[in-house]
């Protein structure tokens, strides 16, 4: 029988992975992890293939066990990991035997958390990816006494009694503040809101409980951008990101799981790196706006993905070093 | 260079393409062949194009790529391909029938009311021609058409529905659409097909592209098992 990863807890966990990228003209939107970097990193540490399917805990406790022995790594906010009741480091790779228990709970300062297993899993694929999407009703939330397919095993690695530590890889883990920080360049109609384009910044916005993987609702006491200009706007691609101003009290900022068109001007348009913070947004949390250029936003997003090629190498020293078994896809 | 085109930064990952300064059916002919052509040259880092009326949307990653090198290449193919695009395929047609009407086109009435004809008159203008498909919509590969010829444009409903049931013909503006799955939706419905619009499963998405066109067929509604879960596909000829 195929080893299995059994789902104890199940909280509001899903199978997730990059997205559906490239069939934006088919209509369908990118959905994947709202945290890129998080599940990215997480496969990486695992030695697996950034795209491998992993598993996204939305804000409450999870508990899994494998019926053998696994390497798995946690990602994401920051919460209390444990194995067998054993406090393990998240951002590290973690050797977990067979029949143990592995608990991610308490997650705080961000919403979601990324546990990826060496070798990944087997999954659904809908267009290209395993990513849940509600509108196409794609992909079930897990349930407790489900058993996940693992494609693989991994011999025990860390010392048997003393559970020290075995990895020390320094994944690039992103800062996890108690007001969160977005990053937004310019949008494409920005001029159509005048001077009152300046009032998305310094002020700060609360997340709306309206808020899901298609699109956040923020909102704020202070006056709203406003469109100086008139007129309908012809229904047309908008990307991940898109900072709206819809006519009601609220900003609406797209992310993963948007229609790939809408109606609405575009005043601002999160960066990449942005957008993953943005994915850690607590409904009731307030968070602020910062204005960055196009080349500030590129350069934070190419340092961004240098630190996970360089994860990536030390990944695969530490790994040949152990004689760990690197997952063929990876 | 080609002076019937803007193109804008639209973020550290995407950039717009704009048609300027031309008709509605050549601004929507540029964008569509502006994609073609940017889907054929394959750009390392470019993994989303979104044709829809006059714009272009380009995503990239901006780690693999960058904005000066992505619009080099727009601005390369706008050239190439000039102010009056030849369409990239010869259009199909997709005969789609319709039960309007009654539970399956709730607004019929309301729609005919508001246009001053009857329900019999909106039936037979919105069957009465072939409908142009120009682009694919929310929410996953809805076929965003032209609207039939009414004497005014539709208003959108006051109160969106939380849930349209797939297959819903519907309307709005001056367009028309097929709802392919439930979602919701604020467009006033009119009928709705027994067919089945689209394969979630399908490479690609949709039997159907921008530039094909759609007629519409009255179906009675004890004639809807006849054609319950049929795939659509394009008529031959």
């Amino acid at each position: 029988m195929a080893d299995t990863l059994t789902v104890r807890t199940a909280g509001i966990a899903t199978v997730q992975d990059l997205g559906r990228v490239g069939r934006s003209r088919h209509g369908l939107p990118a959905g994947g992890a709202l945290d890129q970097h998080s599940a990215r990193v997480a496969n990486v540490l695992c030695g697996n293939d950034e795209t491998a399917p992993l598993l996204e805990l939305t804000a409450l406790d999870f508990a899994c066990t494998p019926s053998s022995d696994v390497l798995i790594a946690v990602t994401g906010a920051p919460a209390r990991l444990t194995v067998d009741g054993t406090a393990r480091p998240q951002w590290e790779p973690v050797s977990v035997r067979a029949g143990e228990t592995v608990r991610v709970t308490g997650i705080r300062l961000g919403l979601r958390v990324y546990l990826a297993v060496l070798g990944s899993f087997e999954a659904d694929y809908l267009q290209g990816s395993c990513a849940p999407d509600t509108v196409l009703g794609f992909g079930p939330v897990l349930r407790p006494g489900d058993a996940l397919t693992l494609r693989t095993a991994c011999p025990p690695l860390d010392h048997p009694y003393s559970r020290i530590p075995l990895f020390r890889l320094h994944a690039p883990v992103p800062p996890f503040p108690a007001e969160r920080i977005i990053d937004v360049t310019d949008g494409p109609d920005r001029a159509e809101f005048g001077d009152s384009a300046a009032r998305l910044f310094g002020t700060p916005f609360t997340v709306s409980p309206q808020s899901n993987h298609i699109g956040l609702r923020l909102r704020t006491e202070a006056p709203l951008p406003r469109r100086v200009t008139s007129g309908e706007v012809l229904s047309r691609g908008v990307p991940v990101g898109a900072v709206e101003v819809p006519a009601g009290d609220e900003l609406l900022v797209l992310h993963r799981g948007r229609g790939v068109t809408a109606g609405y001007p575009v005043l601002a348009v999160v960066t990449a790196t942005g957008l993953s913070a943005l994915g850690q947004a607590r409904p009731g949390e307030t968070l602020r706006f910062r204005h960055r250029t196009l080349a500030q936003a590129v350069t934070a997003h190419r340092a961004q993905r240098l630190a996970i090629d360089a994860l990536r190498t030390r990944v695969r020293t530490a790994f040949g070093t152990l004689r760990i078994p690197v997952p063929a896809d990876g | 260079m080609n002076g019937n085109l803007t193109v804008t930064d639209c973020g550290d990952s995407a950039l717009v393409a704009r048609a300027v300064g031309l008709d509605t059916e050549r601004a929507w002919r540029l964008v569509h062949a502006l994609a073609d052509a940017l889907d054929a040259v394959r750009l390392h880092g470019v993994h989303g194009l979104v044709p829809t009326y006059d714009a272009l949307l380009v995503e990239f990653d901006c780690a693999d790529t960058d904005h000066d090198t992505v619009r080099r290449v727009l601005w390369h193919e706008a050239a190439r391909i000039g102010a009056d695009p030849e369409p990239a395929a010869p259009p199909r047609r997709f005969v789609v029938p319709v039960v309007y009407g009654g539970a399956y086109g709730p607004d019929l009435p309301e729609v005919a009311a508001g246009l001053g004809l009857t329900q019999d008159e909106v039936v037979a203008l919105h069957t009465g021609s072939d409908l142009t498909v120009r682009c694919l919509g929310a929410p996953a590969g809805a076929p965003m058409m032209d609207g039939p010829p009414f004497p005014a444009p539709v208003p959108r409903l006051a109160s969106p529905r939380t849930r349209v049931d797939p297959g819903s013909v519907a309307v709005a503006g001056r367009q028309a659409v097929i709802c392919p799955m439930p979602s919701p939706g604020g467009w006033p419905l009119l009928g709705r097909t027994p067919v089945r619009v689209l394969d979630l499963h399908g490479d690609p998405l949709t039997p159907y592209r921008p530039g094909d066109t759609f007629r519409f067929v009255p179906l009675a509604p004890e004639r809807w098992d006849d054609h319950a879960g049929t795939p659509l596909a394009a008529c031959r000829g």
